[in-house]
């Protein structure tokens, strides 16, 4: 062993939470290494150039959950990190109509108004209700979720914060939270508005990601997965990263570096090592070993357990919990090059609405539907798109005149049906192809020009996610966000602290607590357990070098 | 000076038990229903058919003994029932409290798997039972009250119940009850026809599909009593009549043909009811059998907050359980059944992803194409046979509505998916009977036919049954009470609901 192949902590993944991870380790003074598969870093979180002159955020599009307190711990805006709100969006009817969302009050009441009197009334008290969850679920994004099972002191002490912030509501209030939590995002806006579009329009939020439908209990919370963010304070916007999503990932690694942090690109982990229960290091699938003490993992628990780890190091219970971990693909993505801006027919002109997030679906129903098709291994027949133009504010993203298109399409399966067979191999050329057309074809009730401006387009269906930035069946939240794979149960129970039942192996991706998004919670609470576990007076424990 | 102690409206099974226990207790009560008959949903036939309900599963041991029926009274002490899961190539799947059998006798591969599964669900459900006998944790005003310290106790013996599991069960425990019946299943089990079994117990009367987070809960609470399947000797009739005899023996006054039209009240306060027929009976305590919204119709809005009102317009009652009676022409074996399964609960759920196909049709108002089925032979009083069906699912609020070719069109998709198992059922069938929501709605009163009055969703339960600060049996104005199966813990012929309600309401008194 040299002291060059020698490491504090080795992080497995460069993704935004694996950076995360690795530059609050590097800032606390230790020696870190992450290593990544790919030959570019990020993860989900990329920007690359596909077509000369245009950039695609080829996985996830938009900001919005990137913990405000990690930016600034991780000082990344002097890293280089830009994010501009966009404000807005709409949905577009097959009748040459829309619903246009404003980010100004006013605005959105006057646009909810054309379509529903009785609507505009309520959103008031929809908007009061999503926010009081949002206001009570922040604070435990970057707490650990206690383990009800365990005596310790510090799960108490979790506990006791869980029951005091509940508790604190008030008892009609806490009623309301538990209800919100537990109920499908289609009857939570089937209590409050009338009108099928805008319910559409706003319940988009609650799916996406996710192998549920609009009516499936739980989404309301998916929904305030989504709105749970802040940009500058406001809570619940969006906002494009400039030069991409890349541009967060570029900015924790230059964070990290800055902070003597080593980042191995091009060869990803073959093998976690591990004698007596004791994690050693990483073999690389290029040969080469690094060692360390601790070793965190980005990636899913199902690839780091199920494939990077032998089997005879773990306890069978847990294998098997693992292997019941629910990681289901549903969800495609489009990136196009456009020659120039497309027609929005039903658009007025100079609006600001097209800055933002645009969709086509008409009703729960049409939303729902599409779920049935997925659950059946078919890509939806109108699917639920999710698409932005983020060239109008970025102009790094495409020459000028042309434009970037992002779409993310939902549902399509991993394990794709054709004939009869369900197989994630059925995903080719011509699958993807006729996958394109249907979203195509859906797209154009919004933009009917939109096949006449494409200069260039990416199609990636869960199974090109997969085998690129190595998420389980292209699932973008690494594991569905159910109850029963939420807080204290996420990934499994019992292990829902970072650690692994290997000493020194640790979870820092989006399956552990609190989940997916680009939010950088997961590695920054795994730095934390790593820290509290494994040093002593701020030297590693057991470690000679 | 009042008529008596407390009126009871609405004669079903919950109101019966509600109604006898306050008797019991020494108060002076009356039951009124607006049909002929007591028993609600649980005896309800039209013209001399099968009744509503068709088996006990539930049935709570408590309630019944603190009517003063013992549980093991002769009616209700039949033999168990196995069921049969029904398959197209004639290899039926029979299901038995030690196991899973094929229908030559023969040990089925999955049983281990089936029994394990079972078994877990059933532990829990033993420990959730404290739960249900009583009523829902939190929403008690002071904790040092006698019934906070009670509510303390309770949740301690849970608590101690749970960490008896071990630690690593409790773990479980946690992640199963929020789980989907779908995942939990196929976790343990391959997909197929003992999974399907499992899928269709998960989803009987609501309107959910296996897929649907919470519906694991579904199914515990239904294994909730251990699961064993009975009839009562003389039908479920037989049950009722034990009931309102119970409710006699207590002192109760019973009036039947009695429809209250408004429930009277003096300054905020209960003081009786009026009827249809313009007769007042007074109490200055009333027990409401009947779903929120229509209780709430009945003391009018004025005597409850905006958000009470608004909390009760959302309880989401959507029956999916249709009631298909098919007349035999005579007594003799159903074609493809072996005669020793002839009274056994027949179902045909071939597989989980049936079921959730099932379910599809219903969420766009729609009945199923393909059918979730539970079936027995009854004999009727006259002696005819029937197939008696309970069909699922065929939405209460069916796009175009139930008119006379919607009904004939589930009947034939019920016999239709039924001959796809037994071959011909078709000839043996001598008359129809479709009894669909709008009919249970109208005869019961049950919102939307739903048979626990209300959606058994996560949001809907416990605490948030049937609406939140609806937990605890009172509602709005003082003395009224609700006790039917839209309140914790829920529908059923099970009787809890009317059991906790009774004692909330002495509690209650000054």
């Amino acid at each position: 062993m040299t002291v060059e192949n020698r490491y504090d902590v080795i992080v497995a993944g460069a993704g935004h939470n694996g950076l995360t991870a690795a530059a609050y380790l590097a800032r606390a003074g230790m020696r870190v290494l992450v290593v990544e598969k790919n030959d570019w870093i990020g993860g989900a979180a990329v920007s690359r150039s596909l077509h000369e002159g245009w950039t695609y955020s080829n996985c996830s599009y938009v900001c919005s959950l990137l913990r405000r307190e990690i930016a600034r711990d991780l000082e990344l805006p002097k890293y280089g990190l830009q994010v501009i709100p966009y404000e807005g969006g709409a949905s577009f009817t097959r009748d040459a109509d829309y619903f246009a969302y404003y980010s100004d009050h006013n605005a959105l009441k006057r646009e909810m108004a054309r379509h529903s009197a009785k609507d505009a009334d309520a959103y008031r008290g929809y908007s009061q209700a999503i926010m009081r969850q949002c206001r009570f679920i922040r604070p435990f994004l970057l707490r650990d979720a206690p383990d009800p099972a365990s005596l310790h002191p510090r799960d108490l002490g979790e506990l006791a914060y869980l029951v005091k912030k509940a508790h604190g509501q008030g008892s009609r209030e806490l009623g309301e939270t538990l209800k919100f939590w537990t109920m499908s995002i289609g009857d939570f806006l089937d209590e409050h508005f009338e009108n099928d579009l805008i319910k559409a329009h706003l319940a988009g939020s609650g799916i996406i990601g996710t192998g549920l439908g609009v009516y499936s209990p739980g989404t309301a919370y998916v929904l305030l997965h989504h709105y749970m963010g802040d940009i500058d304070g406001g809570i619940g916007a969006w906002g494009f990263a400039r030069g991409g999503m890349g541009a967060i990932s570029n900015a924790i690694a230059a964070s990290f570096k800055d902070h003597g942090g080593t980042i191995h690109t091009g060869a990803g982990v073959e093998k976690i090592l591990s004698k007596d229960g004791r994690v050693e290091g990483v073999a690389l699938e290029d040969g080469k070993v690094f060692y360390a003490p601790v070793v965190a993992s980005n990636m899913d628990i199902k690839r780091t357990v199920l494939h990077h780890i032998d089997a005879a190091e773990l306890p069978d219970d847990f294998t098997k919990a693992v292997r019941n971990f629910k990681i289901r693909g549903s969800s495609a993505k489009l990136n196009i090059a456009l020659d120039r801006f497309p027609n929005f027919p039903a658009a007025p002109e100079h609006t600001s609405f097209l800055r933002g997030d645009l969709h086509v679906s008409q009703s729960l129903f049409e939303l729902e539907k599409a779920y049935d098709d997925w659950k059946v291994g078919r890509w939806s027949e109108k699917p639920y798109i999710d698409m932005l133009i983020p060239s109008q504010i970025d102009p790094t993203m495409a020459p000028t005149g042309a434009h970037m298109m992002t779409v993310f399409v939902q549902y399509a399966p991993y394990d794709l049906e054709v004939d009869g067979v369900r197989s994630a191999e059925n995903w080719n050329e011509k699958q993807r192809t006729a996958m394109a057309e249907t979203v195509l074809d859906q797209m154009s009730v919004a933009c009917p020009d939109i096949r006449e401006r494409v200069v260039h387009m990416e199609v990636r269906s869960p199974l090109e996610i997969e085998r690129e930035v190595g998420l389980t069946e292209g699932n973008i939240f690494q594991g569905e966000l159910t109850f029963d794979q939420l807080f204290f149960n996420r990934p499994v129970p019992g292990w829902s602290q970072y650690s692994l039942p290997i000493k020194g192996l640790y979870l820092c991706g989006s399956s552990a607590h609190p989940g997916g998004g680009v939010m950088g919670a997961p590695g920054a609470n795994a730095a934390r357990a790593i820290l509290r576990n494994e040093t002593r007076h701020g030297r590693m424990k057991g470690y000679a070098a | 000076m009042s008529q008596f102690d407390a009126i009871v409206i609405g004669g079903g099974v919950n109101g019966l038990i509600a109604g006898t226990l306050l008797g019991r207790r020494g108060k002076n009560v009356c039951i009124i229903e607006k049909s002929t008959r007591f028993g609600g949903m649980a005896s309800y036939s039209v013209d001399g058919g099968p009744t509503l309900a068709h088996s006990l599963y539930n049935l709570s041991p408590r309630a019944l003994s603190d009517i003063g029926i013992d549980p093991q009274h002769p009616v209700l002490s039949g033999k168990p029932v196995s069921t049969v899961s029904l398959s197209e190539d004639g290899r039926h799947i029979v299901f038995k409290n030690d196991g899973v059998y094929w229908s030559d006798g023969t040990k089925h591969p999955e049983s281990s798997a089936w029994s394990d599964l079972t078994q877990r669900l059933i532990t829990y459900g033993s420990l959730l039972r404290q739960l249900a006998e009583a009523p829902a944790p939190g929403g008690q005003k002071t904790v040092l009250s006698r019934g906070g310290l009670n509510e303390f106790l309770r949740l301690a013996k849970l608590g101690i119940g749970l960490k008896k599991l071990g630690k690593s069960e409790m773990r479980r425990f946690l992640q199963v009850v929020l789980s989907n019946v779908h995942d939990i299943i196929l976790d343990d089990l391959p997909e197929g026809p003992v999974a399907g079994l499992l899928a269709a117990d998960a989803i009987w009367g609501s309107a959910t599909g296996p897929r649907s987070p919470g519906t694991v809960f579904n199914l515990i609470y239904r294994l909730g009593h251990g699961g064993i399947i009975t009839q009562p000797a003389g039908g479920m009739s037989a049950l009722t009549d034990l009931m309102v005899e119970a409710a006699q023996k207590a002192g109760c006054v019973l009036m039947p043909k009695t429809e209250a039209s408004r429930i009277l009240l003096d300054n905020d306060t209960v003081s009786g009811v009026e009827t249809t027929d313009g007769r007042t009976i007074t109490a200055p305590i009333v027990l409401s059998n009947l779903a929120p919204k229509i209780t709430s119709q009945m003391t009018g809005p004025s005597v409850f907050d905006i958000e009470t009102i608004r909390r009760v317009r959302n309880i989401r009652a959507c029956g999916t359980a249709a009631k298909v009676n098919l007349r035999l022409k005579d007594n003799s074996p159903l074609p493809g059944l072996p005669e020793q399964l002839a009274n056994e609960r027949l179902i045909f759920a071939p597989s989980v992803e049936y079921v959730e196909a099932a379910f599809n049709p219903a969420k766009y108002r729609q009945m199923s194409k393909a059918p979730v089925i539970e079936a027995f032979k009854v004999q009727t009083a006259d002696g005819a046979s029937w197939l008696s069906t309970i069909v699922q699912y065929a939405p209460s609020d069916l796009e175009g509505g139930w008119t006379e070719s919607a009904k004939e069109k589930l009947a034939q998709t019920t016999v239709e998916t039924l001959s796809r198992s037994l071959p011909g059922l078709g000839d043996h069938i001598s008359g129809k009977q479709v009894i669909t929501q709008d009919q249970i709605e109208s005869a019961t009163g049950a919102p939307g036919g739903h048979w626990h009055h209300a959606e058994m969703a996560l949001d809907q339960l416990l605490t948030l049954r049937p609406a939140n600060g609806m937990a605890r049996y009172s509602m709005g104005p003082k003395g009224l009470f609700q006790c039917g199966a839209a309140t914790h813990p829920g529908g059923d012929v099970m009787g809890l609901a009317g059991r906790n309600a009774a004692l909330a309401a002495l509690e209650a008194q000054p």
